[in-house]
This record gives C-alpha cells, sequence and structure tokens, in this order.
C-alpha cells in the first residue's frame, strides 16, 4: 500500500507534466513539424499578419465609438477578447493612471497618429502585414506599416548601442521557435491605440513558433520595471498571407500626417 | 574592360597612407591595409566564382557601401573615360581635403554642424574606389542623354507648380522631399550616392533578396519568382521590384513609380533595370540603366560598384525627430513678424 | 597633364552629394549666420537620433543662472560603426560649444564645433571623454 508522500510526490509529478505539456500545447500543434530552410532550421520565411483587434487595445474590450465623430461607424472601435494573458496589465499605480490620461488624450498623443514607428510587439499586430527574410546571420523583419523594419542579430550577439524606436534585437532558435531578445529601446511608443505604454527600460522577448503550414504562434513576454508591478505575456496567431502575389506594399505614411502635424506653421496667405 | 581595371584597382580604405590620418576604430584594419593592392598590378583578374547561399544564389549578403568621389556625370573639359591612377588619387585627396576644411565663420557653409565630427565625410568611411571619370557609362560621352521635348515639357510644369506654391520654407510640402523624411536618394532605385550614410544591407532567403538602405530604414523586397508587374494603378515611390537570377547577376526590373521623386527629371513611366554581380569577396559590380522615352529618345546607363563595408546599419528613423522642420517654418515665420514689424515701424 | 589635373581637382571640390548640399540649404534657414555663439555648460543628454542628434547641455550663466540649451549636430550612425555608444559621452561630460543661434529666438543653436576640455574635438581622431571609443 503506497504511503501518503508517494501519492503526493506522484500527484505532484502528474500535475507537473500535464502543466508543461498544456504549455508545449500552446506553442505548438502536437505533431507538426515545419518544413526546413536551406540550412536546416525551421522555415519562418513569408508574410504574415495578425488577424485581431490588438491594435485597438491589448487588454479585453467591448466595442465602442472611435474618437472621430465624423467616421462614425467606419471609425468605431471594435470588440477583444484580449491577446494579455491573465487579466488586466500590472500597472504601477502611477503608470495607469498614465495610461488613462494617455487613453483620454489619444489623438493627440498617440504615436501611430503622427506616422512613428510603431514599436514592439505593437509592429507585430498592426493591421499590416509584414514579411520574415531568414537567412543564417540575420533574420529581417520587415513590417507595411510605416516601413519598420527589424534586424535581428542571430550571431555575434551585442548590446544596443543606442536606443531607438524598434529595438536592437538578438536572435537564437530554440528548437523550431525563433526567440527575439529586444531591448534598447525609446520610451516614445505605445503598445496599442488605448494608451497603454512602456518606458526605456523595455525588454521583450518574443517567440515565433510554426503552428501548421500557414499559421505561426506568437508569444510575447513583456518587462518593464519602471512601468509594471511584473513582466506579463500576450499571445496570438500570426496567419499567413496565401495570395499568389502578396508582398509588402508601401504605407509612407509621413506625407499623410504633415499637415496635422506642421499645418500650424504654414505661411498664411496675405501676411 | 570596366570589370578588369575596378577589379585590378581593388577597393582601398582610409588605411591609404595619402588621405587624412583619422582612421577611427570600426574599420578592419587588417583587412584594409592588406588591400591596398598597386593600381599598377593590372593583370588578367582570376575569374571569380562568388559564393552561393544556402539555397543555391549567389551570395551578396552582407553591408555594402557606394559611397564614391566619382560623379554621375562627367566633368567638362575630361574626355576621357578613365583617370590614370595618380590623376584619381589626387582627385580623391583634394575632395578629402576640401571636405575636412575648416568653413569660413559667419557665411552659410558655417551655419553646420561639422561632418568630421561625426564621421560622416567620405574619407573616414569605406567609399567604392573606380578610376572612371563618370558613373554614367552609356552614353559613351559620360553625360545624360539630351532631355526630349516631352520631358522640357514636363520640367517647366513642375518648375510652374513650384513657383505656384511660394516660396521654399512657406509650408512643409514647399520643402526638400529628404529634408521632409519622406525618402532618400540612396534608395532609389536606381541607388544612388546619399554623401553619407551610404550604406545597403542585403540579405537573400529563398525566393527573394532584400536590400535594405540606410536612409531612411528603406527596404526593397525583391521577389524573384517572374511574377508580373502590378497593375498600372498601383504606384509607390521606389516603384515594385521583380528580379530574377542570369547565371550570377541579379537583374531587377523596376516600375510603377509615382513619380514624385524622379531621378533627373524622369516620368512616373520610367523603368529602372539593375544588375548586381558580385565580382570580388569585397565587391558588386552594380549597373544600372534608365529608360523613359517620355523624359529621354534613348536609354542611359551607369556603373556604381558597391565596397563591402562594416556594419551595423542603426536605426535611421527620421520623421520622427525630424525637430528641424518645425524650426525651419518657426524661424521663417519669425522672420517674416520681425519684416512686417519693422515695415509697420517705418510707416 | 597639369591642366588636366588641375580641372580634375576643381572639379572634384565641388562633387559634393546632393543630400549634404540641401542640408546646407536648410541649416541657414533653421539657424542665424548673423547670431555666432559659443556656449560652455555640460551635458545632460546626447540625443542619439536621425536625421541629426541633439545635445542637450545646462549652460551656466554669468549671473550664476542656469539655461537648458538644445545643440544639433550630425547623425550619430556612422559613429556607432567607430564603436561610439550612448556610454562613450558620460553625462556631465563639459562641452564648449561654438555655432549659431536658432532663428525663432529659442535656446536653440547648431554646433559647429564641440571641443573637451583638453581642447580636442568630440569624436574627431576617437577622442571622447575617457579615451578611445568602445572598439567592436
Amino acid at each position: 500500500m503506497p504511503n501518503r508522500s508517494f501519492i503526493r510526490l506522484t500527484l505532484a509529478a502528474c500535475a507537473a507534466a500535464l502543466v508543461a505539456g498544456m504549455t508545449l500545447a500552446q506553442a505548438q500543434a502536437p505533431g507538426y513539424r515545419a518544413p526546413r530552410a536551406p540550412d536546416g532550421k525551421a522555415n519562418l520565411n513569408g508574410i504574415w499578419q495578425a488577424m485581431n483587434t490588438a491594435h485597438w487595445d491589448i487588454e479585453a474590450h467591448s466595442a465602442a465609438p472611435g474618437p472621430v465623430l465624423e467616421l462614425g461607424a467606419a471609425g468605431a472601435i471594435p470588440a477583444g477578447l484580449g491577446v494579455v494573458e491573465g487579466g488586466p496589465l500590472p500597472y504601477r499605480p502611477e503608470a495607469l493612471a498614465r495610461r488613462n490620461e494617455n487613453r483620454a488624450n489619444r489623438l493627440k498623443l498617440d504615436p501611430e497618429v503622427k506616422c512613428y514607428l510603431p514599436g514592439v510587439p505593437r509592429a507585430t499586430y498592426m493591421p499590416f502585414p509584414f514579411q520574415i527574410i531568414q537567412s543564417q546571420k540575420h533574420v529581417m523583419l520587415v513590417y507595411e506599416y510605416a516601413g519598420a523594419v527589424r534586424t535581428v542579430y542571430m550571431t555575434d550577439h551585442v548590446e544596443a548601442p543606442a536606443d531607438s524606436w524598434m529595438g536592437w534585437s538578438n536572435g537564437r532558435w530554440e528548437g523550431d521557435t525563433l526567440v527575439v531578445d529586444t531591448r534598447g529601446f525609446n520610451d516614445l511608443s505605445w503598445f496599442d491605440r488605448a494608451g497603454n505604454f512602456h518606458s526605456d527600460a523595455l525588454h521583450v522577448v518574443e517567440r515565433f513558433t510554426p503552428r501548421s503550414a500557414d499559421t505561426l504562434n506568437y508569444e510575447v513576454t513583456v518587462e518593464d520595471p519602471k512601468v509594471f508591478t511584473r513582466p506579463w505575456k500576450m499571445s496570438m496567431p500570426l496567419y499567413r498571407r496565401v495570395e499568389p502575389n502578396a508582398q509588402i506594399l508601401e504605407f509612407r505614411c509621413v506625407e499623410f500626417v504633415e499637415e496635422l502635424l506642421y499645418g500650424h506653421l504654414k505661411k498664411q496667405s496675405g501676411k | 574592360m570596366n570589370r578588369r581595371s575596378l577589379v585590378s584597382i581593388g577597393l582601398l580604405t582610409l588605411a591609404s597612407p595619402v588621405v587624412l590620418s583619422v582612421n577611427l576604430a570600426g574599420q578592419a584594419p587588417a583587412a584594409s591595409a592588406a588591400r591596398a593592392v598597386p593600381a599598377a598590378k593590372a593583370a588578367a583578374p582570376k575569374p571569380y566564382t562568388p559564393p552561393k547561399t544556402p539555397d543555391g544564389q549567389p551570395d551578396l549578403q552582407g553591408f555594402w557601401t557606394n559611397s564614391t568621389y566619382v560623379p554621375l556625370e562627367r566633368p567638362q573639359g575630361v574626355t576621357k573615360e578613365f583617370y590614370t591612377p595618380e590623376e584619381a588619387e589626387a582627385a580623391i585627396k583634394a575632395a578629402a581635403a576640401r571636405e575636412a576644411e575648416q568653413t569660413e565663420p559667419g557665411t552659410t557653409a558655417d551655419v553646420h554642424y561639422d561632418f568630421s565630427q561625426f564621421g560622416l565625410d567620405r574619407s573616414q568611411s569605406t567609399f567604392a574606389r573606380s578610376l572612371r571619370t563618370s558613373l554614367i557609362v552609356d552614353p559613351p560621352d559620360g553625360r545624360m542623354p539630351p532631355v526630349n521635348d516631352e520631358g522640357k515639357k514636363r520640367a517647366a510644369e513642375r518648375a510652374a507648380a513650384r513657383k505656384q506654391a511660394g516660396g521654399p520654407y512657406d509650408a512643409v510640402q514647399n520643402m526638400p522631399i529628404g529634408s521632409r523624411c519622406i525618402i532618400m536618394g540612396g534608395a532609389g532605385p536606381p541607388l544612388m550616392n546619399a554623401g553619407y550614410n551610404a550604406n545597403y544591407h542585403i540579405v537573400q532567403s529563398p525566393g527573394y533578396v532584400m536590400i535594405l538602405t540606410e536612409m531612411i530604414h528603406d527596404v526593397r523586397i525583391i521577389p524573384l519568382d517572374n511574377r508580373a508587374a502590378p497593375d498600372r494603378n498601383l504606384r509607390q515611390w521606389v516603384g515594385v521590384s521583380r528580379g530574377r537570377w542570369e547565371g550570377n547577376t541579379l537583374v531587377v526590373e523596376t516600375t510603377n513609380f509615382n513619380g514624385r521623386n524622379p531621378v533627373r527629371g524622369a516620368s512616373e513611366n520610367m523603368k529602372v533595370t539593375e544588375r548586381f554581380t558580385r565580382v570580388a569577396d569585397d565587391m558588386i559590380e552594380y549597373k544600372f540603366t534608365i529608360e523613359d522615352p517620355a523624359t529621354w529618345d534613348r536609354p542611359w546607363s551607369a556603373e556604381a560598384p558597391l565596397a563591402k563595408t562594416n556594419g551595423p546599419i542603426f536605426e535611421f528613423a527620421c520623421h520622427e525627430t525630424n525637430y528641424g522642420i518645425a524650426n525651419i517654418l518657426a524661424g521663417a515665420r519669425a522672420e517674416e513678424k520681425a519684416a512686417a514689424e519693422h515695415k509697420k515701424g517705418s510707416n | 597633364m597639369r591642366a588636366t589635373l588641375a580641372v580634375l581637382i576643381t572639379c572634384a571640390g565641388v562633387v559634393l552629394a546632393a543630400g549634404q548640399v540641401r542640408a546646407h540649404h536648410a541649416f541657414a534657414a533653421e539657424f542665424d549666420v548673423n547670431k555666432p555663439i559659443t556656449l560652455k555648460g555640460s551635458l545632460v543628454k546626447w540625443e542619439m537620433v536621425n536625421p541629426h542628434s541633439w545635445f542637450h547641455v545646462t549652460v551656466k550663466e554669468p549671473d550664476g543662472k542656469t539655461s537648458n540649451w538644445l545643440i544639433e549636430g550630425g547623425s550619430p550612425n556612422q559613429l556607432i560603426r567607430m564603436g561610439v555608444t550612448k556610454n562613450t559621452v558620460p553625462i556631465g561630460t563639459e562641452l564648449t560649444i561654438e555655432g549659431y543661434r536658432s532663428k525663432d529666438g529659442a535656446l536653440k543653436a547648431v554646433g559647429r564645433n564641440f571641443v573637451l576640455p583638453d581642447g580636442s574635438r568630440l569624436f574627431l581622431g576617437g577622442s571622447a571623454p575617457g579615451g578611445t571609443p568602445d572598439k567592436k
């Protein structure tokens, strides 16, 4: 007859195995093995796009009127189940106040409105495709939105020489998962249109894992001790753009915002 | 002809003793010293076989620069196609010295940060060396062909529109495209010398060649699947590119330009054909041909080699921190206000 | 031969990339050639951004008050390739900056020359406070 501690140990081991199994299942559909890139690594090359409303708000949110009256329903906010795992974002109290202020003044404050580079991970789930171009030394992430681009250094890892909008990314493979570790962000980008933000202490780890021929699992751990009380995770599938002539097109939006940004400095006629 | 002279010259970085002695960290000193190949060694070059990418494409990958002292057009008074090595050296020395020269205080030229303090003069970074007197190789006189009547008409219309728009600082839309951080000359196509930060990063994956232009983080992704050009109603600043390999040469055709950043006055129907061939570990032979019957009655071509350089290419986010636009416009408005008040005072 | 060389040297001298020529032009519109200025201050922050970097400098006036100036410099990208990082010029570095004041009257200027206390010009010849920039 097994004693109590043996039973307890066995149950604990079973529970651990169950949890491990579940975590693994989130990352990769059991049994799916992606085709190989020519160098033997999983082939993540392709044009990908998120299909959710995280770009509006990464937390769960109801449908709501948009910030621009004249757009009516065309500019209204669709609902979202949220891509952040485990409930609301763990803001420090003063940071939460700032997030709410951001949200209340989003037209003036959201960097997306000004066509500024979107930062990470926002670039991934903007409503635009991006392309992964995979080589041994560098994996390039090329985003249609504002022509943003990230170089993921797969070898010769160094620290960020200076801060930037898209950060400095060092990458490695863990099995078929591309792990991208990014630091060296400035504090100027947001996570979404809802005012969720970060500081220059932001540290993002992304994991891209093939889950089927035309989908990836995208998991992100975000750490920013100046803004959040603990690290938090988001995850979502990414869908391959399968049109035969799919390509990243230009969204060179600087021109679209010049009047907004500089119109007040124009020479007034008659003066 | 071209290839032989370019290959036998080799590529020099700042390690050449005849130019400025400043050589900051970041260059690969051993490599550049070793590469000071005397020009006299003009023997027939060994045929070069480029390495291949894992999927079998000739490997063009790495960091490259098209910084050069060679002008697009042959200077007036020069009739030959190539300088002697001594002449080329003298021209480079003079240009390098001029760039490092102190400007005269109180002049417009002095109202600028000093390029050399930021490493931005050509002598402080790798440049592609060539004995050519011009990048243009066709027409054979090294100069642009004449603009035809349709091209002249378009140029006149553009000039009239600019005049209509008012002064250069009346509005942001009147300022140069590059100052507005929309696109800069290095992106092309064709790839033109940007003046500084004239760098590119080429990365290849199966079916694609990607060219990242440093300024303004401009990426061209060139598909190699023989796809057709898009519908004429889709137009882009950089056009739409399609590529194919012809032996070891990547041939890229680009059409569907929006005509807003014309190469030397070209129309939106310009077609650019580029040819990239790795001819040495540290050099890509880059040739381009411009065809635009709406501007020139004949195509014209240039050769502008790409020299291997070192990275990284740091993010050139431009619009985000382009404080100069607001400063310039505000400055112009302040001057107008002061002039108006002065006028009022003297009435 | 001499004539050809002379032509070459003259022509080579005017070969400035189009971008550089344009840049000259715009700077003279932003800053006033008639308002040269020399500032002595300590570095608060070097914004290593493009298209031009910006030095935030606290300047001590003769009357003891301090003012905060914004000085425009060049793109940091080539310096980064040469090993310069955000740690190269420490906060508090004393700088003498010669330049021209902003046309709109703000406490802004373009920095023609950034000079360190030992008289060397910032970044030239590898000079930065604390010695050569980090090599990669």
